[in-house]
Formats: C-alpha cells, structure tokens, sequence
C-alpha cells in the first residue's frame, strides 16, 4: 500500500503555507530556464519532477547559505563602536521540488557549518525548513549521482519523497517526522507504487580519484584541462555544495553590516595576499583546488565527498568544463 | 519626512575644483543667496567623475544630483570636459533604460566668475526636486510585465561542411612552428590546441556560439606563446576594438576566419555580415545580406514606463549571484583588476543585494560603452538567465544615436570613448 497526492493538492499545501506568511521555495520557471525560487503563488511551482530539463539551474543551498546574509550591523560614534544584532527572521519555509541531489547536499554540509563554529544562521535555517523532493523520473549525459553513492530517488536530506505516477498523481514516502506532519487528510490509499528513473550509469569511482589526485599534485592533466578555465563563479556558485564566503564591512551606503557573501576558489583574487603574491597564480591551480577540496580534501576531514553529482557545473559552464568533465577525463586518459 | 509640504530636498552636486567651485565661493562672497539644500563634492575635474558616484548619491538620499564642470574650451586640463560630456550622453541612456529619472540628474557648466548662474541653477534645481517630491521610486519593486521570449532554437547539431578544412589549416600552422596555438571550439567548448596531431579536436558545427575572443586576455593562454584564433565575423570585431586598445599587434596574432551559416541561437537568424573581413584566412564564404528589422526585447522595454523598467531590472538584479561570469566570458572586459575587486576602498558593494547588483551592472555596462561589439556572451552566460546584453545594446544604440559610432565595424575610426569632439551635442547641459 503507498500513499497518493494530487497535484492540486500539493499546490493546495503550498497555498496554505504561503497564506500562514511562511515561505515556500520550489522550482520556478524563468525565460528559457527552471530556478529554485521563493514563490510568490502556488501555481508558479513547476511539481512534476524534471520541467525543461533534468533539474533547476542553481540549487536549495542559498535558502540556507543565502549568497548575501548581514551578520550584524554597527554604529559608530566618536570612539564608541555598538554592534546591533541583525533583525533575522527565520521563517518557517517548505522546499518543494526539491531533487535528491539538493537534498542530499544538507547533511554533507552540516559537517563544515557545525565544526569549529557552530554556525547560527545556518542551523537555524536548517531547524524550520521541511524539504519536500521529487525523485528524477529522466536523468542526462551531465547527471553522475551514482558515481558519488547516491540515486535519482536517494531520501538522504530529504524529509518526503515524491515518486511521478503520471497524470499529476505522486507517491509520497515520508521519510522523517517533518514530513510525515506535512501531509495529514491530503493523501488517499493506494495500491500504485511509483518508481524513478533508472540511475545514471557510474562515471568515476571517487576512490580512485582521490588516490590520483592525492597522489599527482604537479600533474600536467590540470593545466591542459584548467587552461579554457574562464575565472568566474559558476560552476560554484550552482553547487549545491560549494560553501566559501567572504566577510566584508559594508560601509555606510550599505547600512553599516558586516555583510556575508558568497566566494569562490576560481576567482584569482580568492588567495591574492596583501603583498600582490597569489600562491594559485594561474586558472589550473584554482581548478584542482576544486577537484581536490570535493575528492581528497573534504573526505578526509569529513569522511565524505563534497559532491551530490547533480551536474549544474557541467550544464552550466560558460566553456563546457565541470567536474565530471576533470574526472571523466582522469579516466580516460587512463590516469587512473 | 513624508509630509510633502515639509519636503526639504536633499542636493548633491559633484564640481571640479577649478571652475564651478570657484563659481560656488564667488556666489558666496558676492553673498547671493541660495537655498541651502545642496551638498557640494569638489573633484579635480568632471572628466574625473566615477558615474557610479551619481548612483550612489541616490542610495544614500539625494533626491537630485548636479554635476557641473568648466564651460567647453575651458578645462583646466584642456579636454576633462569634453570627455565628460561624451560619457555623460550615453550614461544618460543607459540611466533611462534603468528607469532612473534623467528629472532628477543635472549636468552645468558654471565658470569661476559665474557667481550669479550659481545662484540660479542650485535655486532651479532645488524648485524643480521640491515639486518632484522624494525619490522613492529609487529600486521600488513592482509586478513586472514579460519581455517577448524569442523562440529557443532546436538543440540540433548539425556539423559544417568546412570543419576538416579547419582542421587542416591547424594542423598546419601548428606543424609550421610558428603558431603554438589555436584557439578554437571542441566538442564541449573552447579548446587550446597546441599539437599538430591534436587538430582533429577541433569543430566547426551550429554550437559554435562562443566569442573566443575572451581567450586572448587569459595569462594561462599567452603562455602557450604565439597564438592562432578561430573567429566569425561577428566576433571578429572584438579583435577590431582590442587591437585598437593595444591589447595585442596584429602581426602577432593570427585569425582564421569562418564563413559561418549561422549558430542555433535566434539571434544568428537574422545576421548581416556572415564572412570575416580581415582574417589572414579565411575559411568558407557568404554573401552579406540584409537583416530584417524584428520586434526585439530593448524596444519592449524601453515602451514601459519609467517605473516599470526600474522594476523590471530590480527582478532581474534581484537573481543575480555576482558570479561574475558575464565579466569573465567578455572579450573586451581585460582590466587586470576589476573595480569591483578593489576593495580598498571598496568603490562598488560586492554584496549581491539591489544597490550592489545595480552598482555592478552599470559599472560593467559603462566600462562597455562605444566597445561592446554586441557577441551576446554576457547573457549567453548568466546562469540565472538576467537579459545583460539589454544593457550594452542601449548603449550601444546611443552610440550609433548621437555618434553614428559602431564598435568594432571600422578599424580606422577613433574609439568612441578616450576620443572626443568640440561638436557632441549638449542639449541637456544647463
């Protein structure tokens, strides 16, 4: 026996969340492109799982991690500096739509933001959000979540899971208690069980890469990949992992924060020092850094990879690069 | 605050040292009296205003802003004003597309012994604002009106009859010696092929769309020594503007130029120039044609009002992640350091919220100005689907407007901006 909802119904719990005045967050779609994005109304939300294209084009990490957060404000009179704590709100939010690789990011993030320095801000956003997933009923060339140990209907970070039953029916499985709180007098019984996509095939196997790229720092493969490397943000910044910031004093225009952004490794001024010397001078060196913070770096800090295989770098990439491209590449080239 | 009869509005004016300051003290010494309610900011020269100040002097409650420099001829440096007044008419435009109100932004030229039109323009300006009200319509949300989406083009390949052409004039150059690499499309995307038995990495196909041009100002790609750079004649006016800037010498660059049946983006539909002109080879051949004029997005949006576009472009900001990508993938974006990456002081808000979103965008499309050669790279790469080249192709209609200035069209022409003309028009100048 499996538990059915409508989508009317879904848009219907969306509804109540938003009138409530708690935010829902859930793909959207905007010109030729599907992002995650808080909704203004119910019938923005694109439920059914793979709308135009496997999966949204950024992930649920910055309704977390937001890429701006004020951390505190300040007041500077004469010789007296005041800190004001910021008026933070944490609403309540539901995430809806959310793919497993989303979803499965969370708990690999819970590590670094709970480490030396329990963030706040953080964990407090994660304690009143209720993430709602749909499993992937079509997979692409860029997808390669197999290849890092998850699936297309993985529930890890997940705290419901829909399964596409066709003609706007889902499956839910309830995976934790904030779920199953969600959906009381909205299901009905059924004999139909869903199932997803069948998994992209394995692409890597991330033990061997973490011993290659353990073991070939100076490797003439990252300069004849990175070079095409254009320097921005992109691949970082969709990540659904990627979590560097930077802290900076916003100044007065800015209302006095101290103001929380995010950063990224592939950008040169990242690990400029103040004397002008950048220890990763050139593009490659800011490409392994990548590949090796996702595979060798994290991994042995935290005992897992940072990486959900979700393919927004490859999908997204200005010039056709992204990790799976680097690892693919590895292998082929027989290095491993 | 609110109350509009007890509207006292808040005036910043920017003025160089030499003239209109001057003309401030005079008006003070020969005590005619003005209303108080402007703030002066004296700079060197106009010619040494960052545009970005007139922007920013809204953000922190101007409700007006004046700037005013030496009359035409009378520079104190001889040409800062005249190469004010060229930025200033098509920062104008660019402000109008942003739906900033043009009301609210003042441009004079008052000289040291014009005491008495000091006098004048700072009461004018103060009248006027006061009818205007506050500027609250600065960054103000509202419910957006949808541009016109332009079809998506189907994602099918199809493969150019002069691809292993390409290849073999790679192969060999590189064979030769002399070039030790070609800049060109791979199966994923750019590739830097530096062997003569690598050529065959090389494409020539409908996904083509990148300007390779953004490879010449890469440290990683100089290094590889003399270069060779695949290029369609659209993107080969980048060349035309970097060699103008001194970015490189022709004679250490070479172009193979592709005769191109057009990429699968819409824009390609409808393009005019398919052959590059000066190419060393040039690969393929088309004959020019006519483009049609369509309905496009700019005009859409330039029907709105002011309001709407404000809002329009708060939306589109608002989903901007400052990844950068726009700057990264442009061809003429080279500055070894970006000014949003100077941080002491910092001069742009390298927060991704409104004002720095607003701030970042005008400064990359101002550093544009007359130089963008229109390849579509910028929005080709925001991840998050923001329409920037909207920006850059005002500018560059402003250009062609009051210039009839093309980036990148004709190598003999002066650059736009660093060049200047007695005549520019200045009708809006006070």
């Amino acid at each position: 026996m499996s538990e059915l909802i409508t989508e009317t119904r879904l848009r219907q719990l969306a509804g109540e969340w938003l009138d409530g005045g708690k935010r829902v967050v859930g793909p959207v779609r905007i010109k030729d492109r599907v992002l995650y994005q808080p909704l203004q109304s119910p019938e923005s939300l694109l439920i059914e799982s793979n709308p135009g294209g496997v999966r949204p084009a950024n992930s649920i990490k910055e309704f977390f991690f937001p890429k701006q957060e004020t951390l505190y404000q300040y007041r500077i009179r004469g010789r007296n500096i005041e800190l004001i704590e910021p008026a933070q709100e944490f609403t309540e939010q539901l995430v809806v739509g959310a793919r497993p690789c989303d979803a499965a990011a969370l708990p690999i993030l819970d590590h670094v933001f709970n480490w030396d320095f329990v963030d706040d801000f953080y964990n407090r956003r994660r304690a009143v959000t209720t993430i709602v997933t749909v499993a992937c009923s079509a997979t692409d060339e860029a997808c390669f979540c197999t290849s890092v140990g998850l699936a297309p209907d993985d529930t890890r970070g997940s705290d419901a899971i829909l399964l596409a039953l066709g003609s706007g029916r889902y499956e839910v499985r309830c995976i934790t208690d904030k779920g199953r709180a969600l959906f009381p007098g909205k299901t009905e019984t059924s004999t139909e069980s869903a199932k997803a996509a069948p998994p992209p095939e394995a692409k890597f196997d991330p033990g061997k890469v973490r011993a290659f790229v353990d073991a070939h720092f100076e490797d003439p493969i990252w300069a004849e990949h990175g070079r095409t490397c254009m320097a921005c943000g992109v691949c970082a910044f969709s990540c659904p992992t990627c979590h560097c910031f930077d802290i900076v004093d916003a100044g007065p225009t800015a209302g006095n924060a101290r103001v929380r952004t995010w950063d990224t490794c592939q950008f040169p001024i990242f690990t400029q020092h103040a004397s002008g010397h950048n220890p990763r001078a050139l593009q490659p060196a800011r490409q392994r850094q990548r590949i090796l913070h996702k595979f060798s770096i994290y991994p042995e800090k935290f005992g897992e990879i940072l990486c959900t295989g979700c393919g927004n770098c490859v999908r997204n990439c200005p010039v056709g690069l992204g990790v799976l491209n680097m690892l693919t590449e590895i292998q082929h080239g027989q290095h491993l | 605050m609110n109350d509009v009869s007890q509207f006292e509005p808040k005036i910043l004016a920017y003025v160089c040292n030499w003239c209109t300051y001057l003309g401030a003290d005079l008006a003070g010494t020969t005590r005619l009296e003005y209303p108080p309610n402007i703030r002066i900011v004296r700079l060197p020269c106009t010619g040494r205003i960052d545009f970005n100040l007139l922007i920013k002097a809204f953000e922190v409650g101007a409700d007006a802003v004046l700037v005013s420099g030496c009359h035409p001829g009378d520079c104190h440096y001889t040409s800062g004003n005249y190469h004010a007044r060229r930025r200033w008419i098509l920062f104008r435009e660019l402000l109008d597309l942003l739906g900033f109100d043009l009301e609210r932004i003042h441009f004079t030229w008052i000289s040291a012994a014009e005491g008495k039109k000091f006098q004048q323009v700072v009461t004018d300006i103060t009248e006027k604002t006061r009818k205007l009200g506050p500027y609250t319509e600065l960054y103000a949300a509202a419910p957006v009106k949808d541009l016109p989406q332009p079809q998506p083009n189907p994602l099918q390949l199809q493969t150019f009859a002069t691809e292993n052409e390409l290849r073999a004039e790679a192969r060999k150059l590189l064979a030769e010696g002399a070039i030790k690499v070609v800049i060109g499309y791979g199966e994923r995307g750019p590739v830097l092929v530096t062997r003569p038995e690598d050529a065959d990495q090389l494409v020539w196909n409908n996904r083509c769309t990148a300007n390779l041009a953004m490879y010449l100002k890469r440290k990683e790609v100089k290094a590889l020594g003399r270069p060779a750079i695949v290029v369609k004649a659209c993107d080969e006016r980048s060349l035309v503007v970097l060699e103008k800037e001194s970015q490189f010498e022709r004679k250490d660059l070479h172009v193979i130029g592709m005769a191109c049946e057009g990429m699968e983006r819409p824009r390609c539909a409808n393009c005019a120039v398919r052959t590059p002109r000066f190419a060393d080879t040039t690969i393929g051949q088309f004959p020019q044609q006519t483009p049609t004029p369509r309905p496009n997005k700019l005009d859409a949006l330039m029907e709105m009002s002011r309001g709407e576009r404000m809002a329009f472009w708060v939306q589109e900001f608002d989903r901007c992640v400052k990844c950068y990508a726009c700057r990264q993938v442009c061809s003429l974006c080279y500055c070894e350091r970006c000014i949003v990456d100077k941080n002491q002081p910092i001069s742009i808000d390298p927060a991704p919220g409104t004002k720095g979103n607003f701030a970042w965008h005008i400064a990359r499309a101002f550093h544009l100005a007359g130089r963008c050669i229109g390849c579509g790279a910028c929005t080709q790469a925001c991840p998050v689907g923001i329409d920037l080249g909207l920006l850059n192709m005002q500018l560059a209609r402003a250009a062609k407007k009051h210039f009839a200035y093309q980036a990148g069209v004709d190598p003999s022409a002066e650059l736009l901006i660093g060049a200047f003309s007695q005549q520019d028009k200045e009708e809006f100048i006070g």
